[in-house]
């Protein structure tokens, strides 16, 4: 008990020191303004049947409930895995007798806390908003309040439960925590928003995790609703949705009780399945490996001269960096065979986006080691200024982009394929080292690029 | 033949088979706190036996069959770089499990007393991730809760411990404004709490100030009367003289250099 509640308080210390929550605070109801649609649509929308609903007390509630659902949860990941918890001392803790599970629910605790913090900051921003769309004689602050509880706090809860989850196995702790978290989150999405019908229950209700599909489709017009959410062409006059019914339907609150214990279970889980941090454990040889691994180093010559000055500087470092972003024999020969796949046929859904996948994962692992808080601070010392050291990353990135393209413009004439990897590489890569700078790690770019990257895929 | 009493730069006296310390914070690291028996609970003398350790990453075999015993007092190991002291002690700390072999806590065996020896455990990794955000206290409290201390106890002790080292006044500073050398006295004084019945201490005194370095060292010591202490080092120096033993890791295993206490 001592050991959770240790965890807990020192954690909610850290959280209120952080300037990333105020961050996740900022976005948060700057997300929440642009979630209330505008009459001409032209902003994002939710939408039932090509109409936007009417601005009652309790569509405010659901509409802030899709914001945490689709902009938080992803964003809520990032802060939780690159932020202000991310450095543990672990090779202390780990040769303590404390329990695991103490010390995963004691943090746990704390992340719904601090999430609970967000959501309050979300529901002023939700009575602010409905001060001004709703009709006066219609405003109820309750009915704005519970709806965005009853959606958003499982969500946000079951969300710090899987942080601990991929924190404590050594295989999620890096990039194929990222990759399953941005998984998990479209398929909940996709799962909700498949919740078509009329049927209820606690089980049909579970499928719906984000939470907002049930009581948009249970206020619906008979027959198989449509629900848009996003850019999608909406006509003119708005629907009354009486949602708070579909949040009082039956089995809709056990759910989303339900989900706030599998959450707790998988906390609990975390501490069950922990593994230390321990060294990797290299297989035994084989051949794949031992071509793999880099052999014994050249032999050492002790007379070398010192090493003199290279004739320009600037394109060392953007080598250097195009070397780095895809290092090793495995990374090339899959950098290789994606861009192979140019010659073959569609490049904008089959080569371009193969390409662009890992371009994300080595842009963000070199922006990360870039950006890490050691390097940076020796990184300052070097004649090449930060800012054209990340000027060099961008045009490294960028180029090997270009690089992998050529296959596909040896296919299908330069022009189309040299324009879509310019454009693409030149985006990941600005991005990828913007966030990994103002995150001092490869988390935050790596999950937002594989999100954009879903989206260029689908597109 | 009995060993004149000396007394060296640091203000150690040592005598064959007794060390007291004559450094003034010496007596801190039993204050503020009740110190554990020396002996297990089952009475006999706490011991960690280490029988045919082997360590292997990969191809790379670090340790090869390791056998020791280790014993109330203090046991320097030292070696060149890269020789396995740093893995001989996370193996001796439970940070990591041996390929092969087995390590025996008073008589049982890992991993299955892992936790028996945890409880009775502190340790001082050459590095840690501590929490920047934190003050050195907030973070000890924390580390004090994880070992099961009382927290007004181990309040004081931290307030002891860092006070012979030199680090007291910046207690309340956060871990993010610490020089080096700051850090390895906080990842030090947080091995101390609870006067553990055996400290693994990697390279306490590097990044430290000489007369800092004294400081820490006649800490150690004063565990050392009643505690395993093993530490890692690449400078022996003063310590050599007051330390019931010395052993070299080289070639992946131990060699056994001195012997000033049987």
């Amino acid at each position: 008990m001592r050991t959770a509640l240790s965890a807990l308080t020192t954690a909610w210390l850290r959280y209120c020191r952080s300037w990333g929550l105020w961050a996740l605070l900022v976005l948060t109801v700057i997300g929440a303004r642009f979630m209330v649609a505008r009459d001409d649509g032209s902003a994002i929308v939710i939408a039932v049947d090509h109409h936007l609903p009417v601005a009652t007390a309790g569509m405010v509630g659901v509409s802030l409930g899709i914001v945490v659902s689709t902009l938080l949860l992803p964003a809520g990941f990032i802060y939780l895995r690159a932020n202000t918890t991310r450095r543990q001392p672990w090779q202390i803790e780990e040769a303590t007798a404390a329990s695991r599970i103490a010390i995963g629910l004691g943090r746990f605790a704390a992340d719904c806390a601090m999430f609970a913090i967000v959501l309050v900051a979300l529901t002023l921003a939700g009575w602010f908003l409905a001060w001004i769309v709703v009709a006066p004689g219609r405003l109820d602050l309750w009915q704005v309040t519970y709806p965005l509880w009853l959606i958003a706090a499982p969500s946000l809860a079951t969300l710090a439960a899987l942080r601990l989850l991929c924190d404590a196995l050594p295989w999620t702790r890096g990039a194929l925590g990222e990759t399953l978290f941005l998984i998990f989150w479209l398929a909940s999405i996709t799962a909700s928003g498949g919740l078509a019908g009329r049927g209820t229950g606690v089980g049909a209700n579970l499928r719906d995790f984000a939470g907002f599909a049930r009581p948009l489709i249970y206020a619906a017009p008979p027959g198989d609703p449509d629900i848009a959410i996003g850019g999608a062409p909406v006509a003119p006059g708005r629907l009354e949705l009486d949602v708070l019914a579909g949040v009082c339907s039956p089995g809709y609150i056990p759910s989303r009780l339900l989900w706030l214990a599998i959450a707790a279970c998988i906390a609990i889980a975390a501490g069950v399945v922990y593994r230390p941090h321990r060294p990797r454990r290299t297989r035994r040889s084989s051949r794949l490996s031992a071509w793999l691994t880099p052999g014994a180093p050249p032999k050492a010559n002790a007379a070398a001269p010192p090493a003199g000055p290279v004739g320009l500087p600037w394109l060392s470092v953007v080598l250097s960096h195009a070397r780095l972003i895809f290092p090793g024999r495995v990374a090339l020969g899959l950098a290789a065979l994606a861009a192979l796949a140019g010659l073959a046929g569609d490049n904008r859904h089959v080569a371009s986006p193969a390409c662009l996948l890992l371009l994300i994962f080595g842009l963000s692992a070199q922006a990360g080691r870039t950006e890490a808080r050691g390097m940076q601070a020796l990184l300052g010392t070097m004649p090449v200024a930060v800012w054209a050291g990340r000027a060099a990353f961008i045009a490294a990135g960028t180029c090997v982009s270009v690089v992998l393209a050529v296959p596909a413009m040896l296919g299908q004439g330069a022009a189309a394929p040299l324009a879509l990897a310019l454009a693409t590489g030149a985006a990941a890569s600005t991005l990828a080292a913007a966030l990994a700078a103002l995150g001092g790690s490869a988390v935050a770019p790596r999950l937002l690029l594989l999100i954009l990257w879903y989206g260029y895929l689908s597109a | 033949m009995q060993r004149p009493e000396t007394a060296s730069a640091v203000g150690i006296v040592h005598h064959r088979r007794k060390t007291a310390i004559a450094f003034p914070g010496a007596r801190i690291a039993l204050a503020g706190m009740r110190a554990p028996p020396a002996t297990a609970p089952g009475g006999t003398v706490s011991d960690l036996i280490l029988r045919d350790i082997v360590k292997r990453y990969g191809q790379r075999t670090v340790l090869k069959g390791v056998s020791h015993r280790f014993t109330a007092g203090l046991t320097l190991l030292t070696g060149p770089s890269g020789a396995g002291k740093s893995t001989l002690l996370r193996l001796v700390a439970t940070a990591e499990r041996p390929s092969a072999g087995q390590i025996l806590w008073n008589g049982a065996s890992l991993p299955g007393a892992t936790k028996a020896l945890r409880r009775r455990l502190g340790y001082a990794p050459q590095a840690a991730d501590l929490p920047d955000d934190l003050t050195a206290r907030e973070c000890a409290r924390h580390i004090a809760a994880l070992k099961g201390l009382d927290r007004r106890q181990a309040d004081a002790q931290f307030g002891a411990i860092t006070d012979a080292i030199g680090l007291h006044a910046d207690i309340n500073g956060r871990i993010a404004t610490f020089s080096g050398g700051m850090r390895r006295r906080l990842i030090f004084a947080q091995a101390l709490l609870g006067d553990p019945q055996i400290l693994a201490l990697d390279e306490p005194t590097a990044e430290l100030d000489p007369d800092t370095a004294r400081r820490v060292c006649a800490l150690i010591l004063a565990r050392a009367a009643s505690a395993i202490v093993i530490m890692t080092t690449h400078l022996a120096g003063e310590l050599a003289e007051a330390a019931t033993e010395s052993l070299r890791v080289e070639g992946q295993t131990l060699h056994r250099q001195t012997a000033n206490a049987a």
